[in-house]
């Protein structure tokens, strides 16, 4: 059966970097530090920082003075992690068996998909090819079991076959198998200095002088003992928190960030054949105030990146930002009942989901209230009998008694002298079960510019003359 | 050795026949009718031009403007295509448009005043909607914002309609059609050839639902005596020639 698995490994050597730069638009020296011993340390650099002599393990300090431009970010580990889950979401379109190998790994079954992808090789530079247009870099490593692949992922090899991968190990010095350091001291203290000359020492004596655990991982990446591995999952439901290593309060930073988490909810609703119904967006403020939260609701389940975030950039500029953003957090609401997109036959035109398109951008800019459709309703009093609702949702009964073409949103007082009453009346008198009784008689009346104007006589609550619409 | 003319693209065979009717799609040039015949026949362009911005200048509001849309706005919404109310001066009765046989889920209101260009254009520019009507919310109506939406209006295969309130001085137009409404209603070309023409749609500001139920010996001969009193001394569209 083993012989049949293919691993891919996927070594991404900067993630501490690519974590930073998905949330940060910038192309300057940039770099990642952390306290190490009470000191900041440069972790990782990118290219324009490295080539003016910044280098990991540098003190801040000293990399800030030879490159005082330098932009360095705390290290972020629960970011790096959430990028690791979307390296591994990535690798979830290549291959049901994807683990985890933290803190900057995957591996994944690649032999399944093998056909499928078009060969092993097409299959490795469409995965690098997908994860370097997500702004993750990474290197690939192959082996047919899961810990060599591991390890020959932070190297870049491959070895598609046991008797290849014997031969690749066996040329490996001892400090490539990324050991604790202790035990890496401990062994070029014994003079041993490549993995061949390692497995020559007898089994046993290296379970004595290093440990059981030297000698399982031995055995794991020679494939002689299955590797544990925790399948990993796509979540349930789609829910991410970013933060930014500088608060904003520029829309257009927070865009380049949305753009990025559109980005990985696209590939989750892909892969998990979901269809977006609504986005709720949190946007924490840097002084610790209560949250700012909006939601995007789509007209029709469906998911467009470009329209989505169009929607959201609506959203922004609406609200008045407080204070300054530091993370935002969002949650999606989809759903599996869904129609993928159809395309007029004619014209190619996608007219279906346009309109449903159409209401969502009115609607972010306009507000709830507004857009919206008209309802009617079955009471007998004419300003109950109608109502706003959301568009599309019309209802509507039937009503045989003459009704004006427009309504005013508040019955006027009028005067009797200034009107001519042409027809009626009609008596409404009701509302008494829920204390808004009202009796009134309704006429088609003129005013003296000839408008046919639909007015009441109240006798109850109020007495008066009123106008309430107009025949156009 | 087959014809190359049988390998056309089906889009272009379909173009190429005006006698073919493909539901939503409509080529240019095309006018709606507007559901009386009799004022089909007096339009310079046969019916509410497609894709044209259609500006109507009543001399006050509630006198039959609206009226005089809504049996197009009945046939599109029946279809199943969609039609923009913005901001209307008033609440357009429900059960109203219900009887003269708008399809009310087809129909949608922007409410706001303040947005209200700005969502006419988008409605014109996705070229869905069947029709838009809008109330323009400015006291001073600026030229190159009509301009726009005339612009926007050429995207989509409907007609764009603008009220101007009594009152709003409309800006020299560019567009294909302005008409005049008095109370009646009766109809005045502002622009185009003929402008003495003239027709009375109604009497009494009443326009009866349907071609059938019209008397157009009453409409025609005897405007309302009233109506025409009441006219007297309203030159303010006049100017604007």
């Amino acid at each position: 059966m083993r012989g049949n698995r293919l691993w891919a490994g996927v070594h991404c050597p900067a993630l501490a970097l690519d974590a930073i730069e998905q949330v940060v638009a910038d192309d300057g020296p940039a770099a990642v530090h952390e306290q190490l011993l009470g000191q900041a340390r440069i972790v990782q650099a990118n290219h324009p920082a490295l080539e003016q002599g910044v280098r990991p393990g540098q003190r801040l300090a000293a990399a800030l003075a030879i490159l005082p431009c330098l932009h360095s970010h705390a290290r972020n580990q629960r970011a790096e992690r959430q990028l690791l889950e979307q390296v591994a979401l990535v690798g979830y379109d290549f291959s049901h068996q994807v683990a985890l190998a933290p803190p900057d790994g995957i591996v994944l079954e690649v032999a399944g998909s093998r056909r499928l992808r078009g060969g092993i090789s097409a299959l490795l530079e469409t995965l690098t090819e997908q994860l370097h247009h997500r702004g993750i870099a990474v290197r690939l490593g192959l082996a047919p079991v899961p810990a060599a692949a591991r390890l020959l992922s932070r190297l870049g090899r491959r070895a598609p076959t046991l008797a290849e991968l014997h031969r690749q190990l066996a040329g490996l010095s001892i400090d490539r198998l990324a050991l604790e350091p202790k035990l890496a001291d401990l062994l070029s203290g014994c003079g041993v200095k490549t993995v061949a000359e390692l497995m020559k020492l007898p089994t046993a004596e290296r379970a004595r002088r290093f440990g059981p655990s030297l000698n399982r991982h031995l055995e794991q990446i020679h494939g002689c003992l299955e590797t544990p591995l925790a399948h990993w999952m796509p979540a349930q439901r789609f829910s991410l928190r970013l933060e930014l290593p500088t608060a904003s309060d520029e829309v257009s930073a927070l865009v380049f960030v949305f753009r990025r988490i559109l980005g990985r909810l696209g590939d989750w609703l892909r892969i998990r054949d979901q269809a977006l119904t609504g986005l709720n967006v949190s946007l924490e403020r840097e002084d610790g105030g209560s949250p700012l939260s909006f939601r995007v609701s789509l007209a029709r389940p469906g998911f467009d990146g470009e329209r989505l975030l169009e929607l959201i950039g609506l959203k922004l500029e609406q609200i008045h930002l407080p204070a300054a953003v530091d993370a935002i957090a969002v949650k999606a609401d989809s759903t599996d009942q869904h129609r993928p997109p159809q395309a007029d036959l004619f014209s190619a035109h996608n007219r279906a989901d346009a309109w449903p398109a159409l209401l969502d951008r009115l609607g972010a800019r306009l507000g709830e209230d507004g857009l919206a459709g008209l309802a009617t309703r079955s009471d007998h009093r004419p300003e109950r009998s109608w109502s706003w609702v959301s568009p599309g949702d019309s209802s509507a009964c039937q009503e045989q008694r003459p009704r004006p073409t427009w309504l005013l949103p508040e019955p006027r007082p009028c005067k009797p002298e200034q009107i001519r009453l042409e027809e009626g009346p009609e008596r409404i008198e009701t509302g008494w079960w829920d204390g808004q009784d009202c009796r009134r008689d309704y006429w088609i009346a003129r005013d003296r510019q000839q408008r046919r104007l639909w007015v009441f006589r109240e006798y109850k609550p109020r007495t008066g003359w009123f106008v309430h619409g107009i025949f156009d | 050795m087959p014809d190359a003319r049988r390998f056309q693209p089906i889009e272009q065979l379909l173009e190429s026949r005006n006698d073919l009717w493909r539901g939503r799609h409509r080529p240019a040039g095309d006018a709606l009718t507007s559901g009386r015949a009799e004022l089909d026949h007096w339009l310079p362009t046969g019916g509410w031009p497609c894709g044209r911005l259609v500006e109507l200048l009543p001399e006050r509001l509630g006198i039959g403007e609206f009226s005089l849309l809504l049996p197009m706005l009945a046939e599109q919404t029946r279809r199943g295509v969609p039609v923009l109310l913005v901001s209307p001066p008033w609440v357009p009765c429900p059960q109203h448009l219900e009887r003269v046989g708008v399809a009310l889920e087809w129909l949608v209101v922007v409410r706001s005043a303040d947005q209200a260009l700005w969502a006419t254009e988008q409605g014109l520019k996705s070229g869905l909607c069947g029709a838009i009507l809008l109330w323009h919310p400015r006291s001073r109506v600026r030229s190159q914002a009509i301009r726009r939406l005339q612009l926007a209006a050429e995207c989509g295969p409907a007609p764009a309609f603008v009220y101007y309130k009594p009152g709003q001085q409309p800006p020299p137009s560019l567009a294909s059609l302005r008409l005049g409404i008095r109370p009646g209603p009766e109809l005045t070309l502002l622009r185009g050839n003929d402008q003495s023409k003239v027709l009375h749609l109604g009497r009494g500001n009443v326009i009866p639902l349907s071609t059938s139920d019209m008397a157009p010996t009453h409409s025609r001969d005897q405007p309302e005596r009233s109506d025409r009193i009441a006219c007297k001394g309203q030159t303010l569209w006049e100017s604007v020639q």
